[in-house]
């Protein structure tokens, strides 16, 4: 079976923990638990004919005072870059996270997520604009989430 | 061989490490027996340690290298393995085997958790109110010993600095922009605080207001209210100010003895024009009346609407005589001028000059007298009160 690897980064407290759980568990909390180093998920899927597994790497959020270990980036197919639509400070630092990585992994593909959709209201919605590869998510609402982790597996597989 | 599983024994019995031994490629050839804790269930001879560690998955090709380098060492950091944090580490042990450690570092790491997320939520709570600060009007906290210790960004903005460091360089001594001698933040205190002051900064005015904070911090509020308020300054027919303006205005005046003349004045016989042209003429000539008076003031002077065909003029740093010049030219002005569809209009005026330690009642009420006297004694006149 094809296995690949593919990483959440972001800063902290953007959900990318929650957009896992929402993917593999189909569950979602509430409650903040701080991720501390990385963990991986497995998720098994069939893509066109193709069956294969993501491993997905939950990263620690980076802060002002913790930078993430760039040994987590080696060998990735593909990375979800996730930032939270309510704070500009996280949407600001995608640029970075992005860079940083493809700098890594210059094949490698990404999407990103522009979590915690719904703490936003509908105007709020529609004035958004979103890069192509963008999806305005929220794994509360499970909205958006199964699209933005096939999107980026076909990305990689096909 | 045996030497080293000796050692690899000797270590495990800390409980510290376990271990996998793997071929070149990558099968599991053995391993310790507590690393069934972290893996979930037991690796067999021949399994692919891909299925139990499939951290290395992306990375099997730098693993490999390890076999050819001899030196080279894989690792990483921090990771969850079934309710544990281990490091991980790869090294080569011989020319058919590598060893993969599994070093336990739990406890730490859990530790270390708990102060980050303490940092975390302690980062998103002060952005969040740094939000909240930064979209309030312009604040400035100064200490007892006067150093600048915080500005928000609209105070920053609003004084061109982009950091707390190049407010306190540009030494932006609020004290310094009010019209008085103030030498400092604590006399500015003492003036500001609990009540609002105007001050006046480029083009813009100001209310500024200060609150003592723990007894060591003075905050000062700034809310710009030239461009806000202007309309709501104004009468929306007449251009004069409104009353309500100018009451907080004059109470600073009064509190604070400025020289003054406050004159009082009425259109004479307005009611009739309303009766027998309408309103709408009305409005036209109050309109006219305005702005007869304001081409006939100084920037200065206030000009205020105080209800129907009632007016108001504040003539600052003027004595009652030269006041009373001006205010007979103004009567003149108005006498001679033909209202259109309404033909000659006259006014008549009350006047007093503010005294020492009067307050805004009294005032108001000498110029009312002064006003009903002007009416009783055949309108189209001034009368000025000397006490």
């Amino acid at each position: 079976m094809i296995r690949k690897k593919i990483l959440l980064l972001g800063d902290f407290s953007v959900g990318k923990t929650s957009l896992i759980r929402r993917y593999v568990d189909n569950s979602f909390d509430d409650s903040y638990l701080t991720t501390i180093g990385v963990k991986i998920s497995q998720k098994r899927l069939e893509l066109e004919g193709i069956s294969c597994e993501l491993l997905i790497w939950d990263i620690e959020g980076a802060t002002p005072t913790r930078s993430i270990p760039h040994s987590y980036f080696k060998g990735a197919s593909g990375a979800i870059f996730v930032c939270d639509v309510n704070r500009s400070e996280t949407i600001e630092s995608l640029n970075e996270h992005i860079n940083t990585f493809l700098m890594l992994n210059h094949e490698a593909k990404h999407v990103i997520a522009y979590n915690k959709a719904d703490l936003l209201s509908t105007p709020q919605k529609e004035e958004l604009f979103l890069p192509a590869n963008a999806f305005l998510t929220s794994a509360k609402l499970d909205s958006n989430v199964e699209r933005l982790f096939t999107t980026l597996a076909k990305e990689v597989l096909l | 061989m045996r030497t080293l599983q000796v050692i690899l024994n000797t270590i495990l019995s800390k409980n510290i490490f376990e271990y996998l031994l793997v071929d070149r490629a990558l099968r599991v050839t053995s391993a310790s027996y507590g690393i069934e804790k972290y893996l979930g269930s037991m690796p067999q001879e021949g399994d692919d340690v891909l299925d139990y560690l499939p951290e290395l998955v992306g990375s099997e090709e730098e693993v490999k290298t390890i076999f050819l380098k001899k030196f080279c060492l894989y690792s990483l950091e921090s990771v969850y393995k079934n309710d544990y944090y281990v490091n991980i580490t790869v090294e080569y042990c011989d020319e058919n085997t590598a060893i993969i450690l599994l070093h336990n570092i739990t406890a730490n790491t859990l530790s270390k958790q708990k102060v980050l997320q303490y940092s975390n939520e302690s980062t998103l709570l002060y952005s969040t109110l740094q939000k909240v600060v930064d979209n309030q009007n312009a604040l400035l906290f100064v200490t007892n010993s006067e150093k600048i210790e915080f500005a928000n960004k609209k105070f920053m903005h609003y004084f061109g600095a982009e950091t707390i460091e190049q407010v306190r360089k540009k030494e932006l001594n609020l004290y310094q922009n009010l019209d008085k001698k103030l030498k400092n933040y604590d006399e500015l205190f003492e003036l500001t605080n609990d009540k609002e002051e105007h001050i006046r900064i480029g083009s813009d005015t100001f209310i500024v207001q200060a609150t003592l904070i723990e007894s060591i911090y003075k905050l000062f509020t700034l809310t710009k209210v030239t461009t806000l308020s202007n309309e709501a300054m104004r009468d929306s027919l007449t251009g004069a100010y409104r009353k309500s303006y100018f009451n907080s205005k004059f109470e600073m005046m009064v509190a604070e003895s400025t020289m003054c003349v406050l004159v009082v004045m009425d259109l004479d016989d307005f009611k009739q024009v309303n009766d027998h042209y309408g309103h709408q003429v009305g409005d036209r000539v109050l309109q006219e009346f305005a702005r007869l008076i304001e081409k006939n003031i100084r920037k200065g002077d206030m000009f205020v609407r105080w209800g129907g065909e009632e007016f108001l003029l504040v003539l600052q740093h003027t004595s009652l005589a030269d006041a009373k010049v001006k205010v007979e030219r103004i009567r003149q002005k108005i006498a001679s001028y033909v209202f259109p569809e309404v033909g000659h209009l006259t006014a008549s005026f009350g006047m007093v000059a503010l005294q020492d330690e009067e307050d805004a009642d009294s005032i108001f009420f000498r110029a009312d007298k002064a006003l009903y006297q002007a009416k009783a004694t055949g309108k189209n006149c001034i009368v000025v009160k000397e006490d």
